[in-house]
């Protein structure tokens, strides 16, 4: 038990370590913060109009619906950042001096991940607030808000779980920073900039069956219609299918490293 | 007219930092000028200034008889600038560099090509010319550098700590070149942290001490300033201060270094025997004892009552690398 | 031994080309450099287009088979942007490194240097152009007539060399890498406040605004005349206006920089 106690505070020490980063050095992080909200602000201006579509869902506004790919994109790049930040760790040695004390290897991992869902979760907050300023609704209330902030921050711990074992794979920034086309990718190919029966194939089919776009349907339908079970549990799994596929990574890396001696 | 002349030149950081202070001082042309002083000195500053890179915040300066303000772009035509970095290209080869010199000052193209093979040549690298700078070892940058520097015949040459963080072998390459240069007319400006730099190739020196010029000569004369040479006596067990009251009896006592103690003898090598008597007599037994002949570090210390630092190859050197290409 | 330095529009040229084939060392003679500033552009092309396809068959929206070919220019454009901005990465490292020092203290006029150093960015810029024009072709996008193609690529370079400059403006004024999101952003926003997305009739909110007044809207519909439509002298001399207008504004920028560099 003392162990577990021991390991839990490592966890949040890190985590305490990895959040002050990104207070003491804001310029950073913005990227993370000014290119969705960019991007959204863009997309919202530049395609709003779809919402005129036939096809279109019933929404609110076209920021409402927009809302949930903005944070989805927010925190795969808060995912991304967080496994670049721990791969100029390892450049830098700090991850060797923390291998070579008396811990869980696995609690500096988690550490780091911790500092990742306090970013999601400040994330989701900043998104949401963004939304109501300019004229979205969430439709399922303080429960929903809750419930997207939740999901965000468990989202970006799952894509940072991912990202960090490649950096434990690599050891080197700049392959993990060669990354980010790789994100866009994924989120042209799900629902989270336009509904799945609007897209062009073969982005439909791929999106249908994309875990991303689950995410992105759990965190969409509390604002725009409210809470669907369904669309909910699927968000969950997806989840946490991300995220023991990215802990099963980084464990099999760590492993791999111990092995190599490096 | 001269080479370089200076009147108050200064230069002021934010903060407030003086990183010059009111430096006078005039090159004749034709001269090897040393300019010699510790890390943070204001050798460096003091060159970019020259060399048009920075603007003084204070004073004047010519240099070619044009003002660096004023006058800059007759400045950069007439000078030849080998700085601190060596900062060279390694997507290029060295022939490019030279080239691409060659191009940055006006030189005809077909001028260019034959000037670029006879440098390199007398820089010794013709067998790396077509190479990329990636591949060269730090001596092969320094001769690329200061090849490219003269590509354009310039009056005046502006060589900023050439020999930093190299082997003596590569230095004294470095040296024999910048000896050939002057002996076909160049004005040579060169700053330096090593005493032996200045000593050897310098017709006159300048010594900068936070800022300001405290001492300007021949390397003889300037030694000759401070006259007497100096004893340095390393103890075989530590009683510091009871042989400094001892060696304090024949002159005067000199900062110490290397866990040596230094003094300046009062009348000269005669003092040795009688030093080493009174050792004795004190039962301090001494490990080594050496007589030292006024160096320009003794006029430093003189000046400012400290040592330069980067003083005879302490400074870093650079590994070579492992197959060291034939030259 | 003494030597001097004549400047002529010859010497002036020559010192121009070999700064401009410095700079495609950085493409060139290093493996794989080229593949960022393509990819990127290239995967909001296609991303764009496939999310946002169905856009065209909004009422107002040009009579065309496919959203590429309304989006291709915006991708064309961004392409430059990127290409640009590098070249000011570049240079901020060449500051970081002392390299610049050389250029500084050569006497060949601040003018020709500059020229050197960004001319290669409009140059480099045809690079992402042709893959993305592939590209574009291939996933259904409208020929655009020799004309429209003409008029697309020189509005494509001259948009990679105003990139250059206010990349290289902010490298001056910076003099560090870490000024790169500012340099790539600053592309970004310009090129997206624009009727990237959608005609000017179809924007909602600020973005109708903003593309109303942003100049480099002009720039983006005299490079998409021919892939929508018919190519026309009205629709095209607004663009090369408004690119020579940006040119001068950030060489402006970029030339006062460099001289400041000595300050």
């Amino acid at each position: 038990m003392s162990a577990l106690l021991a390991n839990a505070r490592v966890v949040a020490e890190l985590g305490r370590r990895s959040v002050r980063q990104t207070a003491r050095r804001p310029q950073l992080a913005s990227p993370l913060v000014i290119f969705p909200t960019l991007l959204l602000a863009v997309q919202v201006g530049g395609a709003g109009r779809a919402v005129d579509l036939p096809q279109f869902p019933e929404v609110n506004g076209f920021l409402d619906f927009m809302l949930a790919g903005a944070m989805v994109q927010a925190c795969l790049m808060a995912g991304n950042s967080g496994a670049i930040a721990f791969a100029i760790d390892m450049e830098m040695g700090f991850t060797d001096r923390l291998m070579a004390a008396p811990i869980s290897r696995f609690a500096i991992v988690l550490g780091r991940l911790a500092g990742t869902a306090m970013l999601g979760a400040f994330l989701a907050v900043y998104f949401i607030a963004l939304g109501l300023i300019f004229g979205a609704e969430i439709q399922e209330g303080v429960l929903g808000a809750i419930w997207i902030v939740v999901v965000v921050a468990g989202s970006a711990v799952a894509f940072g779980a991912i990202g960090v074992s490649i950096a434990l794979r690599t050891g080197t920034a700049s392959v993990v920073q060669g990354l980010f086309p790789l994100l866009f990718v994924i989120l042209f190919l799900s629902n989270a900039f336009f509904p799945t029966n609007l897209l062009l194939e073969p982005s439909a089919t791929v999106a249908e069956y994309n875990p991303l776009s689950f995410i992105v349907d759990g965190l969409r339908e509390p604002i725009v219609a409210g809470f669907s079970a369904t669309d909910s549990l699927a968000a969950l799994a997806s989840v946490a299918g991300f995220t023991a596929l990215g802990l099963a990574l980084c464990a099999a890396a760590i492993r791999a490293r111990a092995m190599r001696g490096g | 007219m001269p080479a370089i002349e200076t009147e108050a030149l200064a230069r002021e950081f934010e903060g407030g930092i003086k990183a010059v202070d009111g430096v006078d001082l005039e090159v004749a042309e034709g001269e090897i000028y040393g300019f010699l002083g510790p890390n943070g000195a204001g050798k460096t500053t003091t060159v970019r200034m020259l060399t048009t890179l920075l603007r003084p915040t204070d004073g004047r300066a010519r240099v070619a008889g044009y003002d660096v303000v004023e006058e800059a772009p007759q400045v950069r035509r007439s000078i030849g600038v080998a700085l601190q970095e060596a900062a060279l290209d390694p997507l290029m080869t060295g022939r490019e560099l030279i080239l691409l010199q060659a191009a940055l000052h006006a030189v005809p193209r077909d001028r260019a090509t034959a000037l670029a093979s006879s440098l390199l040549e007398w820089v010794g690298l013709t067998r790396a010319a077509d190479r990329r700078v990636g591949t060269y070892s730090g001596g092969m940058r320094r001769r690329l550098d200061l090849a490219s520097a003269l590509v354009h015949s310039p009056r005046v040459l502006f060589l900023d700590e050439p020999t930093t963080g190299l082997d003596p072998v590569s230095r004294q390459a470095i040296w024999r070149e910048v000896e050939n240069l002057n002996r076909e007319g160049t004005t040579i400006f060169l700053t330096t942290q090593y005493l032996e730099e200045a000593d050897q190739l310098a017709d006159r020196v300048g010594i900068i001490s936070a800022g300001r010029l405290v001492a300007e000569g021949t390397p003889a004369a300037l030694k000759a300033q401070v006259g007497r040479p100096h004893l340095e006596v390393s103890l075989a067990d530590e009683d510091g201060q009871h042989a400094e009251e001892v060696l304090a009896r024949f002159g005067k006592p000199l900062p110490a270094r290397d866990g040596k103690l230094l003094v300046q003898l009062e009348h000269g090598a005669s003092e040795v025997a009688p030093v080493v008597r009174a050792l004795d007599e004190a039962g301090l037994a001494v490990e080594s004892l050496d007589l030292v002949q006024p160096t320009l570090d003794d006029v430093f210390v003189a000046k400012t009552g400290q040592h330069l630092e980067g003083d005879e190859d302490t400074g870093e050197q650079e590994a070579l690398p492992e197959a060291e290409p034939a030259e | 031994m003494a030597g001097t330095v004549v400047w002529t529009w010859r010497s002036q040229a020559a010192a121009i080309w070999i700064l401009i084939r410095r700079a495609g060392n950085e493409i060139v003679r290093v493996p794989g450099a080229a593949i960022p500033g393509v990819l990127a552009p290239t995967i909001f092309f296609l991303g764009l287009t496939s999310v946002f396809g169905n856009l065209r068959l909004l009422p107002g929206f040009p009579d065309t088979e496919s959203y590429a070919s309304f989006l291709i220019p915006v991708s064309l454009l961004q392409g430059a942007g990127f290409t640009g901005a590098a070249t000011g990465v570049n240079l901020a490292r060449d500051i970081e490194q002392g390299w610049f020092d050389r250029l500084l203290a050569c006497p060949a006029p601040r003018p020709a240097v500059l020229a050197g150093l960004v001319l290669s960015a409009s140059l480099r810029a045809l690079v992402p152009a042709a893959v993305l024009l592939a590209v574009a072709f291939l996933v259904g996008a409208e020929w655009p007539g020799l004309a429209g193609l003409v008029i697309a690529l020189l509005l494509v370079m001259g948009m990679g060399m105003a990139a250059a400059l206010w990349g290289t403006a902010l490298a001056f004024k910076f003099r560090t890498q870490s000024a790169a999101p500012l340099m790539q952003a600053g592309m970004f926003i310009l090129i997206l406040c624009t009727t990237a997305y959608a005609p000017l009739d179809l924007l909602t909110g600020w973005l109708h605004t903003a593309a109303e007044i942003n100049p480099v809207t002009d720039v983006l519909e005299a490079v998409r005349q021919g892939f929508v439509g018919e190519v026309s002298w009205a629709d095209t001399w607004p663009g090369l206006v408004t690119m020579a207008g940006l040119v001068l504004l950030f060489g402006a920028f970029a030339l006062r920089g460099m001289r400041k560099m000595t300050d």
